[in-house]
């Protein structure tokens, strides 16, 4: 059986993404999950849409967080609009937890990367189920793990190691948020398709609730900032 | 049921609103040795009457494990019993595989009876003749389903399909109200109980019977042999002393249980008791 990508050529492939999201960061807290993400969408290098929702709730349990390709990151919130309908079509008191939705997209993924054909993103799941907190990301080749704070693109590099300092077992919604604002604020300063606009998002038994997006306070008034050719004269 | 002009095609309605092809399939149900199974709250347990054709010949298994949380009991064409226990654990180990994480049996059992119902709207097939007890696990708990034949499933208690099942279900009638506090012991002893009703005077013994249990915390496994006439010893005792005394109270004591398997293994040497071939 011949695919589609076999009679038609490599313009049916992704071979590089257009429109994308930069990091999601998340962690696990006392009542269930934490996510974060900036509402940046770059076109290459220019930050070209600045109102993109990266996180989104799925079903009762879930919360997925989206970074790379927007288009991919659409299409995937397709399929699992199509899953959990047909989860809550069966109606019978069972339902599809974080876990089995992060399987999922796991071997959606992974099947994509085999077809030489990805989804161009990294994905955080997170949710609660039946007291559980499940807390995993999903990559374009299939990489996927579980743990108690994941983050991705250059919040892997940057806020990992501080959420390894800072991450304890029950932090409290407060904390929580602050841990998250300081990775966001590392993110801000170092990462050049960071845009100040950040979305917060929890999960918890009860369900998701998706925070109303504000902006980071920044600090620029560091004396090298406003004196920066001072021990190099000439240069600028 | 008598032969009619209306009963050649399954695809073929009786002006009396019968399909009368499924309504045969059924049969097969009723003539197939005795399964029979029953469930609380956080176990079920699957039974059935093993009758081999002879005694040179080993029995047909009629109870399949579908997954650690699944088990399936069968009575009729145990052929087609097969086929579907294959059908019921592939689908488990592909839910397993995507979602890693057990198929609920609610799911399992609908997809079975679609399966089932679209062989009574082809006109060139017929009905699988095998009624299937699902007992297994999901979010709410211990369940335990029967498919039919004719696509329908039903949620039970406790219920016994095949041959001589209404005296097992006669016998569960009475006591089901109790099931769902039992303890998983209780719920065995009960389940050999209505085999043995089954059975209608034939002496119980664990050859002419299976067990299998499931439950919260306990994989689905089948009972040995050694273990389900324990039981069975243990229970068989009260049945055969009750003749002579009144005043012993019911249940497990020492000295007439002596007596007891005494007289059993006395039975048992007698009658040859050439167990069928074990395979």
């Amino acid at each position: 059986m011949a695919s589609n990508s076999d009679l038609v050529s490599d313009t049916q492939r992704t071979l590089y993404p257009y429109v994308t999201g930069t990091s999601v960061v998340a962690l696990k807290y006392k009542d269930g999950i934490l996510m974060a993400a900036d509402m940046g969408g770059s076109y290459g290098s220019t930050l070209r849409y600045k109102s993109i929702d990266r996180l989104k709730p799925i079903g009762k349990h879930s919360l997925l967080g989206a970074s790379g390709e927007i288009s991919d990151f659409q299409e995937i919130l397709h399929y699992l609009d199509e899953l959990i309908l047909y989860d809550n079509m069966w109606d019978d008191g069972n339902s599809l937890g974080p876990k089995e939705v992060h399987n999922y997209l796991t071997q959606v993924m992974y099947n994509r990367r085999n077809k030489f054909n990805p989804l161009w993103n990294a994905l955080v799941l997170g949710g609660v189920k039946n007291g559980q907190k499940y807390l995993g990301m999903v990559n374009m080749i299939g990489i996927n793990f579980e743990d108690n704070h994941v983050a991705t693109g250059l919040g892997n590099h940057l806020t990992r190691p501080i959420l390894r300092d800072e991450w304890h077992e029950n932090l409290t919604f407060e904390e929580g948020v602050k841990l998250l604002e300081k990775c966001m604020r590392v993110l801000l300063y170092r990462d050049r398709s960071a845009v100040n606009k950040i979305q917060i998002s929890k999960i918890t038994e009860e369900g998701a609730t998706l925070f109303p997006p504000y902006s980071l306070k920044t600090y620029w008034e560091f004396t090298a900032f406003k004196n920066p050719t001072v021990g190099a004269e000439g240069s600028w | 049921m008598f032969r009619n002009q209306y009963d050649t095609d399954v695809t073929t309605w009786s002006p009396a609103g019968r399909l009368f092809q499924v309504e045969y399939a059924m049969e097969a149900v009723k003539q197939g040795s005795a399964a029979i199974g029953l469930r609380s709250k956080t176990h079920v347990v699957l039974a059935c009457v093993n009758k081999a054709n002879s005694e040179l010949s080993s029995h047909q298994k009629k109870i399949f494990k579908v997954d650690d949380h699944i088990g399936v009991a069968i009575a009729g064409l145990t052929a087609d019993g097969r086929v579907l226990s294959r059908y019921m654990r592939n689908e488990c180990i592909n839910y397993s595989y995507t979602y890693e994480s057990p198929l609920p049996v609610g799911r399992l059992v609908v997809q079975l009876a679609d399966k089932a119902q679209v062989c009574t709207q082809r006109s060139w097939k017929r009905p699988y003749g095998v009624g299937l007890l699902v007992g297994g696990l999901d979010e709410s708990g211990a369940h335990l389903y029967y498919n039919c034949p004719s696509g329908n499933y039903f949620e039970y208690q406790a219920f016994a399909i095949g041959s001589r099942s209404q005296a097992a279900k006669t016998y569960l009638e009475r006591k089901f109200e109790n099931f769902v506090g039992s303890s998983r012991e209780e719920l065995i002893k009960d389940a050999l109980i209505a085999t043995r009703e089954s059975l209608q005077g034939e002496k119980l013994r664990s050859s002419v019977c299976t067990v299998a249990v499931v439950g919260v915390g306990e994989p689905f496994h089948i009972l040995d042999q050694e273990t389900v006439q324990k039981l069975i010893d243990e229970f068989e005792i009260v049945r055969e002393d009750e003749p002579p005394a009144e005043p012993q109270p019911p249940a497990e004591q020492d000295a007439p249980a002596d007596q007891g398997t005494g007289a059993d293994q006395g039975a048992a040497a007698a009658s040859p008791d050439v167990a069928p071939m074990d395979i």
